[in-house]
């Protein structure tokens, strides 16, 4: 009974991870431009796989495998911020006709 | 999970998922590939290499091999690395082009 | 004294060139080709073509034109077909009787904990009974690095013209200094990025730790040196994309790879060349192989597996700064 309690609640974490990932790619194409893509890619970055791993983490238990996924999701808590504030950065130092699309503060 | 019906559903749901991740990495890519400006394809390679960290974990819970996982946390690294590398790269390519435009236009005027 | 005043002496050494002042020397002029030998040329391919073999009428020759196009369509068509059907003849993937499962392999499976004491058998393949197949991957590396440098200062002597009387190999004049190189570097690329800083600050140290995890433990679960090496390079390569190569020349110049490498690739030719010579010749080698599991076990393939891991660590972080500064 224990373990069917678990393979559901570990499903029903990990549906809402890949539906978060459907979310992401939705909105890559939804918006129209890459500044406005960029908060649905960070949301699969960070919220998505948070979730799944989470799910995954129910799937397998208590044992060093979980250990390492919890490690990956704080990982990227870590990282993927840092590299959407350069992915950014490079869009606002290279695009020429920026006012078009937002305001530009010296 | 010894009761066989609780493994066969757990097997059927993680393939449904590797296939679904499949299909979501096939419209990154067609991101990537439409993407007008160069952020858009760093934006989709980096959701790429998002999807393909679930698919290992899954495939490492699928397959009970848990150092698999050990792969999804050196792919994490890379992928953060080459964004890193990636924009620095681009970014001096563009602004040595702009000083040369800069430097051509000089000369014009003398 | 007076001998050194002899003709001969001087051409010697150089002070004098016997040739001058006697014999007109004059630089080759280069080849040009007039208009009017292009034209004559161009007319005697037409004439061939006209008159010899007769273009127009010549039906054996214009048989032999759309022959030899069909015929090379169907040449590749047919090696294409060779070459699937020689796929499908291949043994399926993973079967018991395929020829890959021989005498070898299984002596490897069955014996490999015994004889290597490395609980991961691949790990124990690579160091041990294939050692000196590894050590030709860890020198192909070395090589290349060393490669890359030779075609960079190629490259930087085809950038600046030689003058005349200044030998080649002479520094340009326009060649920067390493300041001018850094504030050159700094025009370009946003060097203090503060949050990238901060972050790398935290990943850097992490990453490296991963890295010598990955190398300790290679006998004992997947990984090893070529992988452990990467991820120290991985790492090398973010610390120096956040604070710029002022800081990693502090600790990271051409002299420490010079002495990395060549001290790691010794210690690897030394120590094999040992365990193979007491091996053939059935003498004690004085290394145990401990028991299999804990961390000081297997013999030689710890310290092997450092080696190997300094070696490919040292290789990513050069090429990349190789190919991003022209330097270390």
């Amino acid at each position: 009974m224990f373990e069917w309690i678990r393979f559901i609640a570990g499903a029903l974490v990990l549906i809402l991870g890949l539906a978060t990932f459907a979310l992401e790619v939705f909105g890559s194409y939804r918006f129209d431009f890459v500044l406005n893509r960029m908060h649905a890619a960070a949301m699969g970055d960070t919220l998505g796989i948070g979730i799944s791993l989470v799910g995954l983490m129910l799937f397998s238990g208590w044992n060093f495998t979980s250990l390492k996924m919890f490690l990956i999701i704080l990982f990227l808590w870590f990282a993927s911020p840092v590299a959407s504030h350069l992915i950014a950065r490079l869009e606002v130092t290279t695009d020429e006709d920026l006012e078009q699309y937002c305001e530009r503060k010296e | 999970m010894r009761n066989p019906m609780l493994q066969n559903a757990c097997h059927t749901l993680l393939v449904a998922a590797l296939i679904f991740l499949a299909v979501m990495t096939l419209f990154c890519f067609l991101r990537a590939v439409k993407g007008p400006r160069v952020a858009d394809r760093i934006v989709a390679v980096n959701m790429i290499g998002t999807m393909v960290m679930v698919i290992i974990a899954i495939l490492a819970i699928l397959l009970g091999e848990g150092y698999l996982v050990d792969i999804c946390l050196i792919y994490a690294m890379i992928s953060f690395l080459s964004v890193v590398v990636l924009t620095k790269v681009y970014m001096g390519v563009y602004r040595e082009k702009q000083e040369e435009a800069k430097k051509e236009a000089k000369k014009d005027d003398v | 004294m007076k001998r050194k005043d002899n003709a001969f002496y001087r051409w010697l050494f150089g002070e004098k060139d016997t040739l001058q002042g006697r014999v007109e020397m004059r630089p080759q002029a280069e080849y040009e080709t007039k208009e009017t030998d292009l034209e004559e040329i161009l007319k005697d391919h037409q004439q061939v073509q006209e008159k010899v073999f007769d273009l127009k009428d010549n039906k054996a020759l214009r048989f032999f034109d759309r022959m030899y196009r069909i015929a090379g369509v169907l040449f590749c068509l047919a090696l294409m077909l060779i070459l699937l059907v020689n796929v499908s003849w291949l043994p399926p993937r993973g079967a018991a009787s395929n020829p890959v499962n021989n005498e070898v392999s299984a002596r490897y499976i069955e014996n490999g904990l015994q004889e290597t004491g490395a609980v991961n058998i691949v790990t124990g393949m690579i160091l041990d009974y294939r050692a000196f197949d590894t050590f030709g991957e860890s020198n192909v590396l070395f090589i290349a690095t060393v490669t890359v440098l030779i075609l960079m200062r190629l490259d930087r002597e085809k950038k600046a013209p030689a003058k005349k009387g200044v030998p080649v190999y002479q520094k340009p004049e326009d060649e920067m200094t390493v300041a001018q190189a850094q504030a050159h570097d700094r025009i370009y690329e946003p060097k203090n990025d503060v949050i990238l800083q901060v972050a790398a600050g935290f990943l850097v140290p992490v990453i490296i730790i991963f890295g010598i995890y990955v190398i300790l433990n290679g006998h004992l679960s997947p990984g090893g040196g070529f992988s452990g090496g990467a991820i120290i390079g991985a790492g090398l390569i973010l610390y120096l994309n956040a604070f710029g190569f002022e800081k990693t020349e502090r600790f990271f110049t051409e002299k420490t790879y010079k002495w990395v490498s060549f001290g790691a690739l010794t210690f690897y030719c030394l120590a094999k060349s040992y365990s193979f010579y007491t091996g053939a010749n059935h003498l004690e080698s004085g290394i145990g192989l401990g028991t299999p599991g804990a961390i000081l076990s297997s013999g030689l393939i710890l310290p092997l597996n450092i080696c190997v891991g300094l070696v490919v660590a040292c290789t990513m972080y050069a090429f990349y700064a190789l190919f991003r500064k022209g330097g270390f």
